[in-house]
């Protein structure tokens, strides 16, 4: 015989016991079945289920597994700029650290494969105005659903896991595009060089401006050394720019410290829920918005197609694995080596003017003047250390 | 320092080139690396001529 009584414990303040054979079944608009659960607890909707913490792309961070690296291939660095891919560093004065995917070879927490890594190179003490980070910019199509800046706005959650050489408070925060509205926030860390993971709960901003399309719609900074005058009380919005919280741990104050992140999420609600796993490829593309390479992947790799315009230059049309943020800039490196391939093999001089839009570029590539104007061509890459690459990051 | 393009189409260049890399940066807002050239510029400076100009 079925019962529903009241529970016994704050957690289960409504108990309803189905009879020893039968599903449960709840209905809606009279005797109309809308959930069933049955004997193996299965649980089944008939119609939709609204579960907006549930399902897949609910992170709001790109590559927050630390996965691509597509830069520096894993290659570490000092320099303020971009790490692996989507996480950039800052740090007010140069040599003061390294960050590298997979710094110091430790085993990633269960589920992960990679991290990124930060390596304090010295016991600096940071100046009031100075502060050292590590930080992605959500853009603002991917947070405009939250709807900050105006009453309403949605509860964040943000989780990680989080791994240093160094135990305490540490802090970071979440800012808006033009850095006037930020909520510093800490998290402890109570074991020295073992992952922890940590969740921080924020009540969205009603105030401020908020972007909502291709600008940076959040920042999401982590401090690894923060002047007073960047940092702010914890668990506010503040109008002003921190990028920490006060009182948190300096991780360049000390000479070998390490700090270690991995499987970062930014979610709506109130609940950290498990890491969002979107498929191997899904996740480069993500990324690919913001900035793709091409190397040499074997033995000659066709890049782009065209044909010569002049007897010197060759018009190559490159397209984007996807359409970008913005048109991007367009680097490449050692091109030189590279080949256009008419039927006569000509070498680029190492210059070229680029048409850039968001989807694809032409490039007019200088070669010896030995080309055949309307011949086609192939761009091709012969050789290592040749790359070409696009840059549409916020 | 930068140097300007020419468009081969005609009309005004649509990019400009980092002399310290050799990027090809286009003239978009919402590009940070243009925003920076409009920063170097608004300073005062002035980018090389292009190639042929």
């Amino acid at each position: 015989m079925s019962t529903i009584a009241a529970g016994t414990t704050t957690t289960n303040a409504l108990v309803s016991t189905g009879d020893t054979t039968g599903a449960l079944v709840l209905q809606t608009n009279g005797t109309t079945t809308a959930v069933t659960i049955d004997t193996s607890q299965n649980v089944t909707f008939v119609n939709s289920a609204n579960l907006p913490n549930t399902f897949g792309f609910k992170n709001r961070i790109i590559n927050g597994a630390m996965i691509f690296d597509q830069r520096n291939a894993g290659a570490s660095g000092t320099a303020t700029g971009y790490t692996v891919d989507r996480w950039a560093y800052y740090g007010a004065v140069a040599s003061k650290g390294t960050w590298q995917q997979n710094a110091g070879s430790v085993t990633p927490p269960a589920g992960y494969t990679n991290y990124l890594g930060f390596t304090s190179s010295s016991a600096y003490t940071v100046g009031a105005s100075e502060n050292f980070q590590i930080y992605q910019f959500i853009e603002g199509y991917n947070s405009a659903d939250l709807g900050f800046g105006a009453a309403g706005a949605s509860t964040v959650t943000l989780s990680f896991w989080v791994r240093s050489s160094l135990t305490g408070t540490f802090g970071g925060a979440l800012l808006n595009s033009a850095a006037n509205r930020s909520y510093p926030f800490t998290y402890s860390i109570s074991s020295a060089n073992t992952w922890e993971q940590k969740s921080i709960t924020i009540a969205g901003d009603t105030s401020g401006t908020w972007l909502t399309t291709t600008g940076v719609g959040i920042q999401v900074n982590f401090g690894l050394g923060v002047g007073s005058t960047l940092s702010g009380t914890a668990g506010a919005w503040a109008s002003a720019l921190y990028v920490s919280a006060t009182g948190a741990t300096s991780v360049v104050g000390t000479n070998g410290a390490t700090w270690y992140v991995t499987g970062v999420q930014l979610e709506k609600g109130s609940t950290a829920t498990s890491f969002d796993v979107r498929p191997y490829g899904t996740e480069l593309f993500l990324c690919q918005r913001y900035y793709w390479s091409k190397a040499l992947e074997t033995s000659y790799s066709s890049i782009a197609s065209g044909a010569m315009i002049t007897t010197s230059i060759a018009r190559m049309n490159v397209v984007y694995p996807t359409k970008m943020r913005t048109s991007p800039t367009i680097t490449t490196s050692n091109i030189g080596n590279s080949i256009i391939s008419t039927g006569l093999d000509l070498n680029p001089s190492g210059t070229f003017t680029a048409y850039i839009n968001t989807t694809s570029a032409m490039m007019d590539i200088d070669t010896p003047a030995t080309g055949t104007v309307g011949r086609g061509a192939v761009w091709i890459f012969g050789a290592t250390a040749t790359t070409l690459a696009a840059s549409a990051e916020l | 320092m930068y140097k300007q393009t020419i468009n081969s189409f005609g009309g005004e260049p649509t990019s400009v080139i980092r002399l310290s890399d050799g990027a090809c940066i286009p003239f978009a807002q919402d590009n940070t690396d243009y925003q920076e050239y409009l920063k170097w510029v608004a300073e005062g400076n002035t980018p090389e001529p292009a190639e042929g100009a």
